[in-house]
């Protein structure tokens, strides 16, 4: 797995490439609040990820939790076919704010 | 001379260490394309047996590294078969629990997704350990 974090204006985006999983989600997972602790918006791009597991989308939904308790906003975009299916099979999708792209993510022209 | 396998069977020894994980990965959706599932569902039974020893590693072994697994695809004459061979804790039945559906809570998905995705699910103590047995049909579509 290949992590690295990016400013754009006053918001962070993560951007995640290959698997993750056991062996992968506590960088996965560090990353995230580490991103979310230093800016109000975090987006997180999640169309090079080429497998995840329910590790993966476990750190996502504590993640999520974490922003809400910061009083952050924490979305997703670019979901992989991969990521599409886990969502599926685990019925999390209603409970992220999910976009296509990452303008719409961070809400840019 | 042993007559040659009907079906196809892949078995592997592996230590209760994440990092071999994409290397079982690498061959469960290959082998699952050529019992016949397509694209999606290749993934998802990849998933589902990751699931099902990453819950071994963690609840048997404790994330210890050096635990032994054996596991075993089998081909059958309607689908795959996976048996998980592990000698770590015995599995608590009572705590053995899929998640409620939808909900924000990160706990359970990995049981949830293995009993999703495949058509049978059995824990067992036997003799030569704790053993899994996950089992998927393949359905033919006329």
């Amino acid at each position: 797995m290949k992590i690295s974090v990016r400013d754009v204006g006053n918001a962070k985006v993560v951007e995640v490439e290959g698997d993750v999983d056991l062996g992968t989600s506590p960088v996965f997972r560090r990353t995230l609040f580490e991103a979310l602790s230093q800016a109000a918006t975090v987006a997180l791009n999640l169309q090079t990820i080429r497998y995840i597991d329910s590790s993966g989308i476990a750190t996502l939904i504590e993640a999520l939790k974490n922003s809400q308790r910061l009083n952050k906003e924490f979305v997703l975009f670019g979901l992989s076919p991969a990521v599409q299916e886990v969502f599926r099979l685990t019925h999390v999708s209603r409970i992220f704010k999910i976009f296509q792209t990452e303008q719409e993510a961070l809400g840019t022209p | 001379m042993t007559a040659a396998p009907r079906y196809l069977q892949v078995r592997f020894a592996l230590p209760s260490d994440p990092r071999y994980l994409p290397v079982v990965r690498g061959a469960i959706a290959p082998l699952a394309a050529a019992i016949g599932w397509d694209e999606g569902e290749c993934r998802a039974i990849t998933l589902a047996v990751d699931e099902a020893l990453t819950n071994v590693i963690r609840h048997a072994y404790g994330s210890r590294p050096d635990g032994l697994i054996e596991l075993e695809c089998r081909e059958s004459a309607d689908g795959l078969e996976i048996t998980l061979l592990d000698n770590g804790e015995a599995p608590d039945k009572a705590n053995i629990c899929a998640r409620e559906l939808g909900c924000d809570q990160p706990g359970g998905l990995g049981t949830h997704i293995i009993r999703e995705v495949m058509d049978s699910v059995s824990y067992e103590l036997s003799d030569k350990g704790n053993r899994f047995v996950a089992r998927k049909t393949l359905r033919k579509t006329p």
